[in-house]
């Protein structure tokens, strides 16, 4: 790909503006630079930290919650295809489907790095509950057809939690996991700027719409707190840096305007 | 199927497509490349073309709206790996051929009703047959229906267009060459990925059966109307008053030079090819194919 030939998009009319953003080029070019040379999602040459048998364990059990919310973010973003009001959004929520594939893809050859024989029945086995809740409700708005709602649930809430906890465990991590986790996070930035910018144009004007959203949001917020909590317990984080943690989930989602 | 489902992994679409034939293009093509004028200035010729092309763009749609339907169920992390690159790839063809109409001149306000108007009917009624099985949410159906006999038809209207295009029009010869990439990667995973299932699910052979019968005769009747009207007719003939013989090039598809032959005999060697492709796939993966009955030609 050689770029749409587009020097500065900011300079484009608003219309032409999200037509090159959510274009398949603009995606190419976004993650041209972060995934060219990897291997299953990180630098073929970074080299395996010596783990203990309970880091192991507990790194492989992270990875399992991982993937859960991955393939929930895959099942959903692709699910969101249908409904969505027009081909920019459809054509974003492609290239979104195949990150979140990649994601779900790189995790599992984690695990199997990892030394997990069955990848997909080890996270059967051992994701944690509060995400298998939390895919199920995200895909429930998505199969009802709730278009604000389930972005909202997968684009905000979804990745915004994902963004802040695969931050806090790629400072501690092992070089493989840091390294796989920060080339997901450059992604999950682009799907939660298309989530709040979809939803911050929906809503601006639409006091009805916003105060639906604000119901939608209590209703996930125990469930992405529970998450969040397991998935601290899960990669160690102290429990004084918690609240902080979910300080930050809760100031992104509060950056719409929902109460 | 570990080993298999590898080659169908995210990690090799990024290498061998967007890392691999689509590197420095823009839109499908190399960026330098521009629809030929005449095509631009000639109302005939680029009224057929947009007519063409929107025929492209609902197939398209269609691709994106299946493939992405059916991620959700997949019954393996890999297949849904797969569908989650043909998702895109979908998407990425939607792109290209609607960029293609801007270029011939569609303004982006008239997009949709240019659309509406020039879609074929057939062609709608092919698409709705699939999407009512993706709905359902039947994986087997749907990967039938898309990755065969979809994706099957339009491997081969994509690489016989190609050969008309390729000397008179490179830019969009250059378009279809890596959809053409990207649709024999979809037939290849249907056909590996669904003999299983249907050894699995024997009882589910006749109505996919019927599906790829039904399918197969919309398809049919969209060659049809295309190739069989009076527009075709005198669009062809304009087209080859207005190119000279060498600008054609050499147009040979399957045997038949295309840039001399009559609408009706394209239309014959098109429907035949794909048809016994369908044939040889479906058998492969433990299906009878079904022959489909013939479409009246249009009044």
């Amino acid at each position: 790909m050689s770029g749409s030939g587009i020097d500065d998009v900011h300079a484009l009319e608003p219309e032409d503006f999200i037509e090159e953003v959510h274009s398949f080029e603009h995606w190419f070019e976004a993650v041209e630079g972060y995934l060219k040379g990897l291997d299953h999602g990180h630098l073929p040459d970074v080299a395996e930290a010596l783990l203990t048998a309970e880091e192991r364990d507990r790194l492989i059990a992270t990875f399992c919650s991982y993937a859960v919310a991955e393939t929930a973010a895959l099942e959903a973003s692709s699910g969101l295809i249908a409904i969505a009001p027009n081909r920019h959004a459809k054509i974003f929520l492609s290239t979104q489907t195949v990150d979140e594939g990649r994601h779900v893809e790189v995790m599992l050859h984690r695990l199997r790095e990892l030394g997990v024989p069955d990848p997909e029945a080890e996270v059967e086995r051992r994701a944690g509950p509060s995400v298998r809740n939390l895919r199920k409700k995200i895909l429930q708005l998505v199969e009802a057809h709730e278009w604000d709602a389930a972005i909202f649930a997968q684009n905000v809430a979804l990745e915004t939690m994902e963004y802040t906890v695969f931050r806090a465990h790629a400072r501690t991590a092992d070089p493989i996991t840091r390294d796989l986790l920060e080339r997901v996070l450059r992604d999950e930035r682009r799907h939660i700027g298309f989530g709040e910018n979809e939803l911050g144009r929906r809503i601006r004007e639409d006091k009805k719409r916003r105060l639906w959203l604000g119901t939608v949001k209590s209703e996930l917020d125990s469930l992405v707190l529970q998450t969040f909590e397991e998935a601290m317990e899960e990669i160690g984080v102290p429990r004084w840096d918690r609240p902080s943690l979910g300080r930050d989930y809760l100031e992104t989602v509060n950056r719409l305007g929902l109460v | 199927m570990t080993n298999f489902l590898d080659a169908y992994s995210i990690q090799y679409w990024l290498e061998s497509c967007p890392q691999g034939y689509l590197m420095d293009t823009d839109y499908g093509h190399p960026a330098d490349e521009k629809e030929p004028a005449l095509v631009i200035e000639d109302p005939v010729l680029r009224d057929a073309a947009i007519r063409t092309t929107v025929q492209l763009v609902v197939g398209e749609r269609c691709a994106l709206a299946s493939s992405s339907g059916l991620v959700g169920c997949a019954p393996d992390a890999p297949s849904q790996c797969f569908l989650a690159t043909q998702t895109l790839d979908e998407a990425r063809h939607v792109e290209v051929f609607t960029q293609r109409l801007y270029d011939l001149g569609v303004k982006k306000k008239e997009l949709e009703d240019v659309i509406a108007r020039y879609a074929n009917p057939n062609l709608v009624k092919f698409a709705e047959i699939l999407l009512e099985k993706v709905d359902k949410k039947d994986f087997v159906a749907g990967v039938v229906g898309q990755n065969v006999v979809l994706e099957g038809m339009a491997f081969s209207v994509f690489e016989m267009m190609e050969t008309v295009n390729r000397d008179p029009n490179p830019k969009f010869a250059h378009t279809l060459t890596g959809t053409i990439a990207d649709e024999r990667r979809h037939v290849g995973f249907g056909e590996n990925r669904i003999g299983s299932l249907i050894r699995q699910y024997p009882e589910r052979k006749s109505e996919i059966e019927q599906m790829q019968k039904d399918m197969s005769y919309f398809m049919l009747a969209t060659f049809a109307d295309n190739f069989r009207s009076n527009e075709m007719q005198q669009e062809v003939e304009h087209a080859r008053d207005e190119l000279d013989a060498g600008a054609r090039g050499d147009a040979t598809w399957q045997g038949v030079n295309l840039a001399q032959a009559e609408p009706a005999e394209i239309e014959a060697v098109l429907s035949d090819t794909i048809l016994k492709d369908f044939q040889a796939r479906l058998g492969r993966i433990g299906l009878a194919y079904q022959t489909p009955a013939k479409p009246r030609v249009a009044a």
